[in-house]
This record gives C-alpha cells, structure tokens and sequence, in this order.
C-alpha cells in the first residue's frame, strides 16, 4: 500500500511541482504558446489550431502509448535504484572539503556593495553550467556506441508528446541522476566556498529563475508535433522546438546535431547546430522502416542490453582475431 | 431507620473522601501527586532503618552545591591579574575548587544573591551542602585531551593557575580561554562523571548501595534512592522541570524567568529545586529550537526511575527492577553525551565562522581583536565540551583521539602558531601550525565525525548545512527523464 502510495506521490509531484518539467502550468502555458503561433503565424483558425494541438493520432499513437507506459514504470525501478545512487550532498561535501585543503582559490571576505548580486550570478551561473554537462552527457550518448545503444530508446519515438521525456531507458536515467548530482555538487561546493552564506538560489514557485522561464516559454514543445521554430540568429543561441524536433529526425543530414538543451551556443561551438531555417522534418525515429517490436516495453528494456553485448561480443572478437593474426605472422 | 443510617453513613463517606480529594488537588504536594510525580520529589521515606521525622527520602544538597561552586569558578576565571604579586584570584578559584563550605563562609557568586528581579533563597554554599566540593569528585583518569599528562583533576587546578594569572583570564598569546575552559570542562570532569560514571554505573548495580539499607549509616534515604538523587542534582535540572518549557528552563538558567522559577510561589528561587544549571540548561537551549526533547526525556527518565526506585519501599531492587533501571539509566546517560555531543558541533561550527572573520580581518587589516575575541571564546567552548565528552563512562578512544588531533591543543592562530605541548616548568610549547583553510577543513571533519557517531538532531551551527539546504532547494528527484 505504502509502495503503491509513493508511485502515485510521484506521479502527481511530477504534474503539480514547479521544479518539474511536465508541471501543469508548463503544460498549459505549452498549449498556450502553440494556439498563438499557429493562430497568429500560421494563419490557423481556432479549430484548426485546436486539432492540430490534440491530434488524437499523436497523443494515441503506439510510440505515445509506449511512452507512458515507460513513464510508470521507470518511477517504480528508480524507487529502487535511487537508494544507491551517488548525492549531490555527497559529491558535495568532498568538493567542499577538498577546497580546503588549496590555495588557489580562497573565499572572498570583503562586503561589497554588489553583494545582492550574488544569489543571481550563482543562479544563472549554475543554470548555465548545468546546460553545457547535460550538451556534454547528451552528445556522449550519441556518440559513444554502447551509450547510443541505451540512448536509442528515447529516439525510438516516432511521435513526440511532452511525455516523450520520460521514454528513457533506467541506466540513462541513472546517468543523468549522476550527470546531475555532479553538477549540483560541484557548483553548489564551489560557489559555498567562496560566497558561504551569501548565495542562495532565486526561485519562482520554488522553482529555479531560469528553469521557471524556461519551461514556462515552452520547453515541452520541445518534444511535440508543432513546429515552432525561431529567427536564424536566435536560433544560434537558444535551442527552439524545431531544432530539437530535428535532433529527432530520421533524416542522416539530421543525425548528431543540436544535443544543446536551452543554449545552442554549445552546438554553434563544437560545430553540432542545425538551426531550421531551409530544414524540415519528415519523420522522427531512429530508422526509415519502422522495428516491429520498437513501442513493445519489454523490447524496449531488453534491447540496449542486446545492442551492448553485440558491440562487446563484436570488440572481443576482433581483438581476438588480431591476436591470432598477429601470432600467425610471427610463426611464419 | 437503618437504610437511613446508611444514606447518612455515605453522604459522611463521601464528604470526607471529596473534602480529602479537594484539599490534595489544591495544595502543592497534592498536584505533585496528581499528575504522578510530574516533579522530582517530594518521595516518602522507605528506609526502614530510619525513625526520625523527615517526610521527603530525596537529597540533592551537595550536588546543587557543586553547581554553584561551577557557576563560582566561571565567574572568577574571568578575574584573573598577572599584576598580583598575593595571586589572590588563583586562591580565590582553588577555595571553590577545593573547599568544603561547612563553615557557611563561601558566598554564591552566581545566580547573584543580591538581585531584586530575580531573588534566590541561599546566600551560602554550605547552606545546600557543607561537605561539598569540587576537587573531590574530578575525573582522576589522564586526560589525552590535554597536554602533560595530567589527571582531570590536576588539568582543572593548572587551568585555575593559568587563569589567576591572565588578565581577564584570557591568554591572548595561546589561545586560551580560561572561563570557558575551565567551566565545560569541569562540567564533564566532575558533574557528568560524576554521574554517568559513578552514580549511575557501579552503584546502580546489586552489589552496590542496595537498597535495603540506608546510603550510609543514620541516613534516612536508601543506597539506591540516594545514588540516583546525586545523579539528578548533576543533571542540573529544576525538580519542576516537566512543568516548564524548554524556553521557560533556559530562561530559568539566565535568571529571566522569575514567575516559572518559583514553583511553591513563595517569591525566591530555592536554588536546590527550582533553578537551572550547566548541563540541562544547554539541553534546554537546543530543545527550545524544537528539533531536540534531550531536558524533557533526561528529567523524565529520572522521575521515573526514583518512583521505580520508591516503588520498592526499602526492600533490595529485584532483578527485574534493576535492569528496567538499567533501561533509564540507558536513556539518561546516551542522551546526556549527545547533549554535550551537540556541543561540540555547535561550537565547531561557531570556530569555523569565526576563521572565515579572522580571515578577512587579514585581508582588511581592520576588526582583528573582535574577531579574535570570538574565535577564542568559542575554541575555548568547543575544547572545554571536547575534553567533557571524554570523561564519561566510555571510552570511545578512535573517536576522542580523532577530536583532539582535529582540534588540536590550542587555537590555530593567525600567525599560524599552536600551542602543542607544555615544558616542566607548565609554560606552553608552541609549533607552527597548518593554514587556516585546513584549521577550518579540521572543524568540518569534527561535525562529520560527530554526526557519525552520535545520534545529532540539533546540530546547531552546520558549516555545511547552508550546503545541504542549497541542494534541497534545487530538488531534484531521481527519475529517468530526457533533456
């Protein structure tokens, strides 16, 4: 009963708290966005808007419908696996510990009259910092084999709804979990240790300044079927829905491109942006021909498994070979 | 005739036992006795060897005499005169370290004895105890914590000597600040081991001051009643202390709160009863934050082992009665170290802030002898409760070796010297110390250790807890989510 509580705990928390992403506020405010763009820029009237935002053929298609299913029990196998996971506390603590012990960076004693300040510049700075780890840990997943096996869960999607989030396979979820305890601690030990009971985050709602816009500007139209795309240069600044609609692209021109989150400076730098002007976006998924188990759940779990072994099997053999290769050409 | 004999028979019953119940309600003893002893005493003689006239078997007198002779020395720490060529303040100290105030000569220094706003009923030691004193009953073990050597006792008399010789008691060059050391550490020294260590360990068992026969001869209190008043009046508690809140307690020791002092409202404090001292005053300064209970679950503990302890009416503690004494004893004492525990984290937390100041004021070059003034009382705090956690009943030797090397001997001072030994004649040795940054990094590693190996809820002064409520703030749950 208990265990049964704290799924449902969860499952409103991530619909009623500000700090998360599918918050109904962000949602609605989503939903807000998209009937004034395709009123007031596509020309749409209200009907047509309205079955465009809720197309039943997305919010019920399999790929959806996989999608929640994922949702539910991903809360259920992270109740397990939380218990184990590495702390921000802890990464923390060591950070902060460790600062003691060099001299390279000391606190900073003196009152200054920019001291308001402060609380801001931490908040923006964490926000920032915390953008380019999760550029760096999504542009891993892409490129580093074995996690782009796990990483192709979330790209299976053939349709995008703001749930889409949660298609994650759990060893993703446990490297974002760390992904984020480290930037957490990291950030939160050093600006302590400078700053120490001067800094404090500025929140709306309880939620961070930054994610609070973010989200409320639309982050879950990110995952979504409206194209709502920005002017060029923006676009080389801040991610928009289109761009990372590309992300999700079939298209091989689209492959590796725009792993930025908000900031798509990180993409403008390691030469990853694909802004959306003269781009459009056939079909998201991973392959042309669709998988006949891809929105299957226990394929969906069991898969990056499968892919994982093939890619070691593959390595072992192959050194294997070599080995004999090279033993071969030395006997002879 | 005779059912109307009867009716009148009842009605006379009734009379009397509603005119019995009513005085008792309204009398002081009777709402003592309402509530099941919500106050420490009054408790019926049970000695059965005793024939005199005394209705109340508890006494506490020479343990509320040795509180005072505590708050005496604090005081007078604080007096100390290198220019004395007499050493009058060192005398003065020893008299209340040493003295046994049967003459009714040594004055009670704190609570003031003069004051109007808050009036107290003893003028004189010897008016609660004249066999009382301190040096008597001070840890007699070598102390680790402390350089030379010494015993607990022999530790108190060289901080005295120290003291009478600096002025203001506080030795700027060392880092020493006497009236705090002497005062935490005696605390420990002599009223918690005192207690844990004595009265509530040997002689709470069977062998030891039974309970069929009186404390010492003529006394009319039994082995066991005694032992665990003695350890009550350590505690420090005002017998009505379950009436009180923990802000009214605290307010008590402060001298504040007048009306919550005087239980039996005859206008003065009787400082035997109804005043709060040393170790449950500090429990009542965490518990008024609200996370803690330490004043209420000690004094509760107590009130219930000496009605267990009555219950027996002079008769020996069966095995049963003793091991649910055991069980108190288990509560009082485990809560009593986490209460000076709580300290030591409290004051390592004040010793790291105060770096963090002595550290700007070495870049400003401005607010030095605040800063030091500070960080000195509160290194002084930290190492008196340090050195007090040590003398209760075990040895935790991994634990207070790690402490007193974090800590060290002395203060890090801002020229990186500390004290790390002392030389035959008893001057000060001195080295060169870490940076600051590791001083500080040893005052988090003090609070870890602590919150490791004690059951810490007020942790009052957490360096890291800003840290904590940063990444609290965030609240970020783990889930598998996608960017």
């Amino acid at each position: 009963m208990e265990f049964l509580t704290q799924i449902i705990d969860t499952i409103y928390e991530n619909f009623f708290d500000p700090k998360k992403r599918v918050f109904v506020g962000y949602l609605l405010s989503a939903i807000l966005i998209s009937f004034l763009w395709l009123c007031i820029v596509k020309k749409k009237n209200l009907a047509e808007c309205f079955h465009k935002i809720f197309d039943k053929n997305i919010f019920f298609s399999k790929s959806a419908k996989a999608d929640y299913f994922l949702f539910i029990i991903n809360i259920i196998i992270l109740m397990f696996l939380s218990p184990v996971l590495i702390t921000q506390l802890a990464i923390a603590t060591v950070v902060f510990e460790y600062l003691h012990s060099q001299t390279l960076l000391m606190p900073i004693n003196s009152d200054s009259h920019y001291q308001f300040l402060i609380p801001y510049f931490f908040t923006i700075t964490y926000f920032v910092l915390d953008d380019l780890t999760k550029f760096i840990t999504h542009a891993l997943m892409h490129k580093i084999p074995v996690l782009w096996e796990i990483h192709k869960t979330h790209h299976s999607a053939r349709t995008l709804t703001p749930i889409t989030i949660f298609r994650t396979h759990p060893l993703e979820g446990v490297i974002f979990v760390i992904r984020s305890a480290l930037t957490q601690g990291v950030v939160i030990a050093l600006f302590y240790y400078i700053y120490g009971d001067n800094i404090t985050f500025i929140t709306v709602l309880g939620a961070n300044l930054m994610s609070f816009w973010f989200h409320l500007l639309g982050s879950n139209l990110r995952h979504s079927h409206i194209w709502i795309n920005y002017w060029n240069w923006l676009e080389k600044i801040f991610i928009s829905p289109a761009q990372h609609q590309i992300h999700h692209s079939i298209k091989k021109e689209h492959h590796n491109k725009n792993f930025g989150v908000t900031f798509a400076i990180w993409d403008y730098v390691f030469g990853t942006l694909c802004t959306s002007k003269d781009n459009e976006v056939r079909k998201f998924g991973i392959a042309e021909n669709e998988h006949k188990y891809e929105h299957n759940i226990l394929y969906l779990y069991i898969s990056p498994f499968i892919g994982i072994y093939k890619i070691i099997s593959k390595y072992i053999l192959s050194r294997f070979q070599n080995t004999n290769k090279k033993t071969f050409i030395i006997k002879n | 005739m005779n059912k109307s004999n009867n009716i009148g028979k009842s009605i006379t019953k009734a009379t009397f036992v509603s005119t019995i119940a009513f005085s008792f309600m309204f009398s002081p003893v009777g709402l003592v006795n309402a509530d099941g002893h919500g106050v420490y005493g009054p408790f019926p003689i049970t000695e059965k060897s005793y024939n005199g006239s005394k209705k109340n078997s508890v006494s506490y007198g020479g343990q509320i005499a040795r509180q005072l002779q505590h708050n005496a020395l604090k005081k007078l720490a604080s007096k100390g005169n290198p220019g004395d060529p007499t050493n009058a303040p060192e005398k003065k100290m020893l008299k209340y370290f040493n003295t046994k105030d049967k003459a009714k000569t040594l004055a009670i220094i704190d609570p003031s004895t003069s004051s109007s706003k808050f009036p107290v009923k003893q003028k004189m030691i010897g008016e609660l105890s004249g066999g009382a004193n301190l040096s008597g009953k001070a840890d007699k073990r070598i102390q680790t914590s402390w350089p030379g050597n010494m015993s607990g006792v022999d530790v108190i008399k060289f901080m005295i000597k120290k003291a009478g010789k600096t002025k203001g008691g506080v030795d700027t060059r060392n880092g020493m600040n006497y009236p705090q050391l002497i005062s935490k550490y005696t605390m420990g020294a002599v009223l918690y081991h005192q207690a844990c260590d004595n009265y509530l360990d040997e002689k709470m068992t069977a062998s030891s001051k039974p309970n069929n026969k009186p404390y010492k001869k003529g006394a009319y209190y039994t082995g066991k009643e005694h032992s665990w008043d003695e350890a009550f009046g350590y505690w420090g508690a005002a017998a009505h202390t379950m009436k009180l809140t923990a802000a009214q307690s605290y307010d008590i020791a402060k001298k504040k709160d007048l009306k919550a002092a005087d239980y039996n409202n005859d206008g003065v404090v009787d400082l035997k009863t109804e005043m709060t001292y040393a170790h449950a005053y500090y429990a009542s300064s965490y518990d008024k934050k609200g996370k803690t209970n330490y004043l209420k679950t000690v004094t509760k503990a107590f009130i219930d082992g000496r009605k267990l302890i009555t219950s027996a009416d002079g008769n020996k503690l069966s095995k049963a009665q003793l091991d649910k004494i055991q069980d108190y004893v288990q509560i009082i004492c485990s809560n009593w170290e986490d209460v000076i525990a709580e300290s030591v984290f409290k004051y390592a937390g004040s010793v790291y802030k105060d770096l963090g100041k002595i550290e700007k004021a070495l870049d400003s070059g401005s607010g030095m002898d605040a800063a030091m003034s500070k960080y000195l009382k509160h290194w002084g705090e930290l190492k008196g409760f340090a050195m007090a956690l040590q003398a209760g009943p075990d040895n935790k030797s991994d634990t207070f070796n790690r402490l007193n090397r974090m800590m060290g001997f002395g203060p890090l001072m801002p020229n990186l010297s500390q004290v790390v030994g002392i030389d035959s004649s008893g001057n000060y040795i001195k080295d060169q110390g870490s940076s600051i940054g590791y001083y500080k990094l040893h005052m988090l590693k003090i609070q870890k250790l602590l919150v490791e190996k004690y059951a810490l809820k007020a942790k009052v002064n957490d360096a890291t807890g800003g840290m904590a409520a940063l990444i609290e703030k965030v609240g970020t749950k783990k889930s598998a989510e996608n960017d």
